[in-house]
């Protein structure tokens, strides 16, 4: 009992310094005016996003579906002015406004959380392999980042969501047998055990061979607001891969590197205790600051025609509408509230991120941290 | 090393990535099925039943071996591309390359202005608000920057094409590259194109009145242009002038009794450029996805709007070679920025 009693004082003496530097983060994060201001802004969106159901109870069974005005569509399909029953107004086909504001509001968070999560997780994985194992390995992750880097972003994607099929198959057998082949290289490297080795071959065997007679296909359905999300995905990563293998490189050389290896740790002990905490920190800023520009992304394809179908809940779609008024000006006045607010709340939204991001790095950044 | 040591070998550095872009380029049209790859290689087949473009079809895929590996259909797709044949563009009815050329201009038209007014504009409210750190004009200056960082680009100009064409009744903001008459008499047979560019055609053929209308159509694609890429410029450059303005030399500088403006234009501005210009890459590309916007929103007919039309049909030989164009001409332009760098920065090329 005492032994457990003092442990608990042992590690909570030992969190102490991080719950120092995280007071101190925080006080930091709330000095600055900007900050507070993009704290209350995502704080509001959020609010959004969660009550959307109550906000704007949805009226189809897929929530995202804009619903029509159709008693206003009898009469004519041209965009109705803000009234009580559409607070927004509703834009041409009279899809209602203030629904589609409401819930892109959880489209914008899908797809901007979703994408900045995926190019972490694949910048950061992709990054520390370059990095840590460097040579050819090394050489050739980085060469294939140049090439993804040699094209403005935008195009790359707008060509990728072009050329993404509708209808995504997997064979999962085939994962398995890349899976267990891996595991049994694993196994030969580290741990020879004939047992383990023979569980895995049989295993390796049966995969490989419902590949070939019985393979498990996987169909996956892939809407257009899915490939955007790919697309930004695919494009995004080396970007972060290039600052995850420069912090490694200049983690890797440290002296604490080198006490682990003599005292035998593992190069995956190594790499998740040691190279990640260290080295992770400008990744998280540039994601901070990434969420913002990746909406405007998904937003501008969206308004080009390749994003979200039609009738989806999403800002950019909800602006795409308007563009049949460009070429009649007048129109394009009368109807302003139809692309005013959406407009509105994109930029609200990103400048909320842009705010946050920039006081994220603030507070993060050890060279800016304590000046 | 020498500069021409250095630019030798940057050359040569080149052709892997330009190697690698084709390869994407490659693979993203290897995930189209084989009759829209046909394409590549068939001409104007619009008039022809369906039977018979099924025929030239499949004539193609076996004349030009569509289904053979893929490493071998690379080289063969490559040696067409050197040739200056990308394909067949669906959306315009011509040679993805005749609509590259024809089209280039009006984009040219449009960068040619906004670029000097981007770099300017941004390089001079980097020092300013760098020099008066923390004053108002620094505070209003960062706002604007991050407002502009903010801004949908489609949205703003939408609001301004709404409120001075839609609103003000300003006819020369009407959209598209000139308006109606003007349109008339360039496209007549006496008007001669001699550079395609329409401000510079209009006043060789005599008539300045077309040079204005050309000039007064780009005025509120240039201010969305600039308000969208200053943004970063002031960012990089304010905080470039920051880190100057604390070194030692400055400090010098002050000691010996130099006045500010000139320990600002002539020890700090300097030295802070040098960053800044590295960036002017990532201007070039952000040049190049604020135009595909900007050409959609006001209607103008260059390289952009012809993209995003083509990316909706789907057209795939036009977005594929609008894809490569715009790689080739990033890749240049850093090259270029690079290349700058070394000479005016030596210890790039020593180092």
């Amino acid at each position: 009992m005492v032994n457990i009693k003092s442990k608990l004082a042992e590690f909570r003496a030992s969190l102490q310094p991080s719950i120092r530097e995280l007071k101190f983060s925080l006080k930091l994060l709330l000095k600055s005016p900007l900050s507070i201001i993009g704290i209350i802004i995502i704080g509001i969106f959020v609010a959004i996003a969660v009550l959307a159901p109550v906000l704007a109870p949805p009226v189809h069974r897929d929530p995202f579906k804009i619903p029509q005005d159709w008693d206003l569509y009898r009469l004519s399909s041209e965009p109705v002015p803000p009234t009580l029953e559409h607070p927004f107004g509703t834009t041409q086909m009279q899809f209602d406004v203030y629904y589609a504001c409401i819930w892109g509001t959880v489209t914008a968070f899908r797809v901007g959380v979703t994408v900045v999560a995926a190019v972490l997780i694949i910048g950061i994985v992709i990054g520390l392999v370059a990095g840590y194992y460097g040579g050819i390995i090394d050489e050739i992750l980085m060469r294939f980042t140049d090439i993804i880097i040699a094209f403005p972003g935008l195009i790359l994607s707008m060509a990728l969501v072009m050329a993404l099929p509708n209808m995504f198959s997997l064979n999962l057998s085939s994962v398995l047998v890349i899976i267990f082949g891996v595991i049994m290289f694993l196994i030969i490297l580290f741990k020879p055990d004939r047992r383990l080795m023979l569980i895995t071959f049989t295993l390796f065997v049966v995969s490989l061979y419902s590949m070939h007679y019985a393979p498990l296909q996987i169909y996956m359905q892939i809407n257009k607001l899915d490939k955007v999300m790919i697309a930004l995905v695919l494009v995004g990563w080396p970007g972060y891969t290039r600052v995850i293998r420069g912090e490694v490189l200049r983690v890797k050389n440290e002296d604490y590197i080198e006490a682990a290896k003599a005292s035998g740790c593992s190069d995956l002990r190594i790499i998740i205790k040691h190279i990640i905490p260290n080295a992770v920190y400008p990744v998280i800023i540039l994601a901070s600051l990434d969420v913002g520009s990746i909406v405007l992304s998904a937003a501008a394809l969206s308004f080009l025609g390749l994003g979200a179908p039609p009738d989806y809940a999403d800002w950019g779609q909800i602006i795409e509408r308007s563009r049949a008024w460009i070429l009649q000006g007048a129109t394009l006045w009368q109807n302003m509230h139809a692309f005013l607010i959406p407009g509105i709340f994109i930029a609200v939204f990103v400048l909320g991120w842009n705010l946050l991001g920039d006081a994220i790095r603030d507070v993060m950044d050890p060279t800016l941290r304590r000046r | 090393m020498g500069l021409v040591t250095y630019i030798v070998r940057r050359l040569i550095l080149i052709i892997p990535v330009l190697i690698g872009v084709t390869a994407l380029i490659f693979a993203i049209s290897m995930m189209f099925p084989v009759n829209v790859r046909a394409y590549v290689y068939i001409r104007d087949i619009r008039g022809v039943g369906a039977v018979e473009r099924e025929r030239i079809i499949n004539e193609t895929i076996h004349r030009y071996g569509l289904l053979d590996p893929f490493y071998i259909q690379y080289f063969r797709w490559l040696g067409e591309v050197l040739k200056g044949n990308l394909g067949w563009g669906q959306a315009d009815h011509q040679p993805v390359m005749d609509s590259i050329i024809q089209r280039f201009p009006r984009t040219l038209e449009i960068a040619i202005i906004s670029a000097p007014l981007i770099v300017f504009i941004g390089i001079y409210l980097g020092v300013i608000s760098a020099a008066h750190r923390d004053s108002i004009i620094d505070h209003f200056t960062r706002g604007l920057s991050i407002v502009g960082w903010s801004l949908p680009s489609f949205w703003l100009g939408i609001m301004l094409l709404a409120y001075c064409y839609g609103h003000l009744k300003i006819g020369v903001f009407s959209p598209g590259n000139l308006s109606s008459e003007a349109q008339s008499i360039v496209a007549s047979p006496e008007f001669i194109r001699y550079t395609r560019l329409n401000i510079i055609d209009g006043l060789l053929n005599g008539k300045p009145w077309i040079s204005l209308d050309a000039l007064g159509h780009l005025v509120l694609p240039t201010i969305v242009l600039v308000t969208i890429n200053v943004a970063l410029l002031i960012r990089i450059m304010r905080s470039s002038m920051l880190e100057a303005l604390s070194k030692p030399y400055i400090i010098t500088a002050k000691a010996k009794g130099l006045k500010d403006k000139e320990v600002i234009n002539k020890h700090a501005r300097r030295n802070a450029l040098i960053p800044t210009i590295t960036l002017s890459g990532l201007l070039v590309a952000g040049m190049l996805t604020g135009l595909t916007i900007t050409e959609t929103v006001f209607g103008l007919e260059g390289l952009g709007r012809w993209a995003a039309q083509a990316a909706l049909l789907p057209d795939m030989p036009s977005v594929l070679g609008f894809a490569l164009f715009t790689a080739l001409v990033y890749v240049i332009a850093n090259l270029i920025v690079d290349i700058l760098y070394a000479y005016i920065d030596p210890r790039i090329r020593l180092g």
